[in-house]
This record gives structure tokens, C-alpha cells and sequence, in this order.
């Protein structure tokens, strides 16, 4: 999952690797850093997820060697839509989150699905548990439902963080297919931080 | 691709039905009743399969009216609509389950209280405002969303019917020529013409 | 015919769509469910609604398709009043949720397509909750209990919100906010929603006004 603040990002993503009902790897990390402002999370098929991050980064990397400048968050968000729409009719199974700061210096997150239609949104879930997360997310951080319509979120660092963990400890209680380990990465102006927090590994 | 409509006014059930027998592709019979009177004060309307439906109907016809006779007065349109919920949910567990759905429409002929019953073949029976059964719904239920008001009166209740009828002659792919239009209020049921 | 069951099997429960969500409370339980009626994405009406009073004390919520969910509302009912009237007290909520399971197991092989949640104080007023599967298989839970199209956002969002004794108020606020996200996520369920909350002393029954899409 992703989530954007003011001035910073945050994308997490559990560490377990599963096959069914068996559990093939507790520490697989879903999260790759992919410069120091932006942040992928794939989930879906393990193997096409580390594929198509290592094609992502060598894309960025021929794109710094020909303008010399690392891409830009919007950049990379345009280049995973069409990197998966190349792909159209033999799909990378990875459902894909991006988290980093934009050129205006505001969190962005994108939100793609298996063939490359892409959101730019302030929060998603994505995989298996995404059912689970995106109703707590809309109630937490869109304030949907609630009393008082002029409500407005002032979401802090502290306060994003503490949500991801609740919602990540809430959705290893019933999905199957996470737990172990959440990777947070907090992505902030000066560079990118990567916490662990330990999940039911059971 | 047969259609039925009702709509609930004030103190009547207006309700149309088309009147097209069809086998496969073909048009057997233009003027064809789909509907049943269960008592003097309730309609039954039924499309489906075409044994099935008239078979079943005629079913529920005879012992709402048998009903009445042995107790001396006639079952209330909500009375009828679930008696024939049960029988419908009876035959859907069975070998061979009629594959009818229906519309119920009655007034009380003591308060002209009117009532206007959707069920389909599973039998999930539920009562509505304005009803359609079939393909219809596709097409009318937006038309009838848009314009209905609970206090209609038959006026009213038959421009609103022209306009869904309309709708399906410009956008349904079946030209249905003929409708045959009842109206249920406390004095019974009679056939009307849409001029 | 046979088709037609067998695509009954694979979405009976999905047909018509619809959610319930229980939970309990310190010294009180809730039940919740929507008010959609539809038939796959076309809504038919807003006002069907699944939960069903037995007794003071006892109420189930049947998410499912729509004609089991009132088939078995009224079996249920009928059951409920039978025991009254044979055994001249009302039937406790655990001993429903066992006279829910055999009837739905005695329909094993053509089973009800709906899955219900009971909600209910018993004599002596402690809070209890189940559910079961469509062929009757009891979930005793501690703390909240959801059926239905909307069932897993309902669990992802029930299990960050709901907490240990919560007072009537609280709980109403809990299931409310849980039931309205998890079901605005859910395009089957939703168009209003209503909760009985139950205690000891009455039963507070409220309809929700929410988003109509």
C-alpha cells in the first residue's frame, strides 16, 4: 500500500512470499527503492514483480546516462503505464503501487493495475488484501462517512506511520497471505528511510 | 424478451403487458393475455416460459379462489402475493421449477389501499412503487425513477407509462405493436386504452 | 435447468448482493446490515432489508440470495414461535444459532444460498454472537461476526475498529463507520443501511442515510 502526505510518502508492503497455502519466503521484500524519491511496491506474481522492477531500473538508468538527471516520480509513473501497456496482451501479473515527491515537492502516489491504467491518487491498496485495507484507508485518511463534511485530514509523519501499522496488523489477522514482516519506507524531501516492523508470523 | 410494467398511484395500480406469444424466433400470436385475475380485486401478470407460466398461473388462479370461497371473503393482494411466493419457492427446490416471473397488482376494495408486488423465478418477492419485469427493466426503470410520484393520479400514471413504452419501441430491438393496459383500483379491474 | 444450478452454486450468494456485519459490546450487541435489493448490478430497491427480529433478545441478519433469505426468514420465525409456545419461554440466541445450523444442514445437498449472523443477549444477559456458512457450520466469535458480497472488506475494516467493551453508543458509532466504508467499496451492497443495537433494556433500532451509487 502507498499513502501521500503534504511533503512526504509513504510505501509499505508486507515481506511474505506465498504459494497457496504454503509460505515460500518470510522476509521477500515487495518494496524496491528506485531513487531517492520514489518508491515501487508490486505485488501479484513474485518473479514478474522483480522482473519488472529490474526493467524499470534499467530504463532509469539509460534515461540518466541520456539526460543526465535521475527521472522524476511523474516520469517514472508515465513509464510503469506504458512498460505494462507494452505488455497488453501478456500481461506482467504485478498490480503495482508508486510512492515518491513530485517536482512541486508533494507526495504523489500512483495506482496501477496489471496492464498499465494508471491513478495518480493520495492512498491505495493493492493485492491480496487490498479489500481489506482500502475501506480502513477511506474511512482514516479520505474521512469518508463521516458527520462533519468540512472536515480536513493534517496528516502527519507520526500519524501515517501509525495507521500503517494498524492497517497492516489488522489485515495479517485475516488474510492469509500477509504477515511476517511490514518494509515502511518513508519517503521525505532529503531522502528516502526504511523501517521493519514485525507482523503475526503465523 | 417479454416485458411487463406497473406503476402504483394514489389509489390504482396501472399496469401494461405485451401481447406477443413467441417461439424461438417467431411471432405465434399478436394478442396474447398474460395475465390472470386472481380475484376481483387482483391481477396477476406472468411472463416466462410459455407452459410453465400458464400452467402455474392458472395454479395460484384457482386456489386463490378456492381460497376465497372456502372463508367467505377474497385474500388480500399481500396475502395472494405471498401464497404465491411460497408455491414459487416450493417448486424452485424441485425437480422441475417453473420458470415464470410474475407481477402482482391489487387495491383493497374497502380503503382503495393499492399495492403493486415484483417476483421473479427464484420467487424473491418484494413490493415496489413501479415495477418491470424482463428485458424491460433495462430500459424503464430509469424513465419511471425519473418521473414517478407516489400521489399520481391515472392521468399522470399513463403519460409516465407512455413515455417508458416509447423508450422500448426506440430502443428495444422487439417491436412489440401491442400492449393491453389494466387499471386495479377498489372497483375492480377493467382494460383501458392508452389514446 | 442443470445449468442454471450450477451457476446458482457458483454465485447464488452473489446475486443479489447485500451485507451484515454483528458485533459485540460491553453488555450489549449490535447488528447491522444494508438495504440494497438488486439482481447482479441492476438495484431494484432500497428499502430490503436482511435483519429479522425473533424475539426481543434475538435477531439474525441473512445475507444472500434474496428468495432463501425470506424463505428462511419465515422458517426461522415460524421455528422461533413454535419453541415459544411449546416450551413457554423464548429461545436464547445459542441455542437459535444451533436450530439455524441443523435447519440449513437439513438442506445439505440443494442448500439455502444465504449465510446468516445471529445477534442476541442470552438469560442472563451476556452478549453473544455467531455466524455460520450456508450449510450451517457455527462460527462462535468473541467479537464480531460479517456475511455477504461485502464480507471481506467488512473483515479488514471490522478488525482495525472494533476494541474490547464497548458501551451502546460506541458501538453503534463502530459498526456504523465500519459497515458504511467497507460497503461503499462493494457495488452490490449499500443504499441505505440499518443497526439494531441490543440491550438489556430495549432495542435502539437506526436507519442510516448514505451515498446512493
Amino acid at each position: 500500500m502507498a499513502l501521500a502526505g503534504e511533503d512526504f510518502c509513504i510505501v509499505a508492503a508486507d515481506t511474505r512470499q506465498s504459494d497457496g497455502y504454503h509460505i515460500n519466503c518470510r522476509y521477500a521484500p515487495k518494496a524496491h527503492q528506485l531513487s531517492d524519491k520514489t518508491v515501487i511496491g508490486t505485488s501479484g506474481f513474485y518473479a514478474d514483480g522483480l522482473n519488472f522492477v529490474k526493467k524499470i531500473k534499467q530504463r532509469m538508468e539509460w534515461y540518466f546516462h541520456q539526460h543526465d538527471k535521475t527521472m522524476s516520480t511523474t516520469a517514472i509513473a508515465q513509464l510503469i503505464s506504458i512498460m505494462l501497456y507494452q505488455k497488453r496482451f501478456f500481461p506482467y501479473y504485478v498490480f503495482c503501487v508508486i510512492g515518491g515527491i513530485d517536482e512541486n515537492g508533494k507526495g504523489c502516489v500512483y495506482s496501477y493495475d496489471s496492464v498499465g491504467n494508471a491513478e495518480r491518487v493520495q492512498y491505495q491498496a493493492a493485492g491480496s488484501g487490498n479489500e481489506l485495507l482500502q475501506p480502513f484507508l477511506d474511512s482514516q485518511i479520505g474521512l469518508k462517512n463521516r458527520s462533519n463534511e468540512n472536515e480536513t485530514l493534517n496528516l502527519t509523519e507520526e500519524m501515517a506511520i501509525k495507521i500503517v501499522k494498524d492497517a497492516f496488523s489488522s489485515v495479517t489477522e485475516r488474510d492469509i497471505h500477509t504477515g511476517d514482516c511490514v518494509e515502511i519506507y518513508i519517503i521525505r524531501k532529503d531522502g528516502v528511510e526504511c523501517q521493519k516492523y514485525p507482523l503475526k508470523r503465523d | 424478451m417479454e416485458v411487463l410494467l406497473g406503476i402504483q398511484g394514489k389509489d390504482f395500480v396501472l399496469v401494461a403487458s405485451d401481447a406477443l406469444a413467441i417461439t424461438s424466433i417467431v411471432a405465434m400470436k399478436r394478442n396474447h393475455n398474460k395475465t390472470r385475475k386472481l380475484n376481483d380485486n387482483v391481477l396477476l401478470m406472468f411472463s416466462g416460459e410459455g407452459g410453465d407460466s400458464v400452467q402455474f398461473c392458472e395454479f395460484i388462479q384457482r386456489n386463490v379462489q378456492l381460497n376465497g370461497i372456502r372463508r367467505g371473503y377474497p385474500l388480500s393482494t399481500k396475502a395472494a402475493a405471498n401464497f404465491t411466493r411460497v408455491e414459487l419457492a416450493e417448486s424452485l427446490r424441485s425437480r422441475h421449477p417453473y420458470q415464470v416471473n410474475l407481477l402482482i397488482a391489487g387495491c383493497d376494495p374497502d380503503t382503495g389501499v393499492p399495492e403493486l408486488y415484483w417476483m421473479d423465478y427464484l420467487a424473491s418477492l418484494k413490493k415496489l412503487p413501479f415495477a418491470v419485469q424482463g428485458y424491460g427493466q433495462y430500459f424503464c426503470n430509469s424513465t419511471m425513477d425519473r418521473y414517478y410520484r407516489p400521489d399520481m393520479n391515472l392521468e399522470e400514471a399513463k403519460a409516465l407509462m407512455k413515455k417508458c413504452i416509447n423508450e422500448l419501441k426506440v430502443r428495444f430491438i422487439i417491436n412489440f405493436s401491442d400492449f393491453v393496459f389494466q387499471v386495479v383500483d377498489k372497483d375492480g379491474i377493467k382494460e383501458i386504452k392508452l389514446e | 435447468m442443470i445449468t442454471f444450478f450450477l451457476v446458482l452454486l457458483q454465485s447464488g450468494n452473489e446475486y443479489n448482493g447485500g451485507a451484515v456485519v454483528a458485533m459485540v459490546g460491553k453488555d450489549c450487541v449490535a447488528i447491522a446490515s444494508d438495504k440494497r435489493f438488486g439482481l447482479e448490478l441492476l438495484t431494484l430497491a432500497t428499502d430490503f432489508e436482511k435483519i429479522f427480529k425473533m424475539n426481543d433478545k434475538c435477531y439474525i441478519g441473512l445475507a444472500g440470495l434474496a428468495t432463501d433469505v425470506q424463505t428462511l426468514s419465515e422458517e426461522l420465525k415460524l421455528k422461533c414461535d413454535l419453541y415459544k409456545l411449546r416450551e413457554e419461554r423464548e429461545i436464547t440466541p445459542k441455542k437459535f444459532a444451533h436450530l439455524v445450523s441443523s435447519t440449513l444442514y437439513d438442506h445439505r445437498w440443494g442448500p439455502y444460498f444465504c449465510e446468516p449472523c445471529i445477534a442476541g443477549l442470552d438469560e442472563n444477559n451476556k452478549p453473544f454472537i455467531c455466524s455460520t456458512d450456508l450449510i450451517g457450520c457455527i462460527n462462535f466469535a468473541k467479537d464480531f461476526v460479517v456475511c455477504g458480497t461485502t464480507a471481506r472488506e467488512l473483515y479488514g475494516i471490522c478488525e482495525s475498529f472494533w476494541e474490547p467493551d464497548l458501551g451502546p453508543e460506541e458501538l453503534f458509532e463502530v459498526i456504523s463507520q465500519s459497515l458504511l466504508n467497507a460497503f461503499d467499496r462493494d457495488s452490490k451492497s449499500g443504499w441505505g443501511a440499518v443497526v439494531h443495537i441490543i440491550t438489556p433494556e430495549k432495542i435502539i433500532t437506526r436507519h442510516l442515510k448514505t451515498r446512493q451509487d
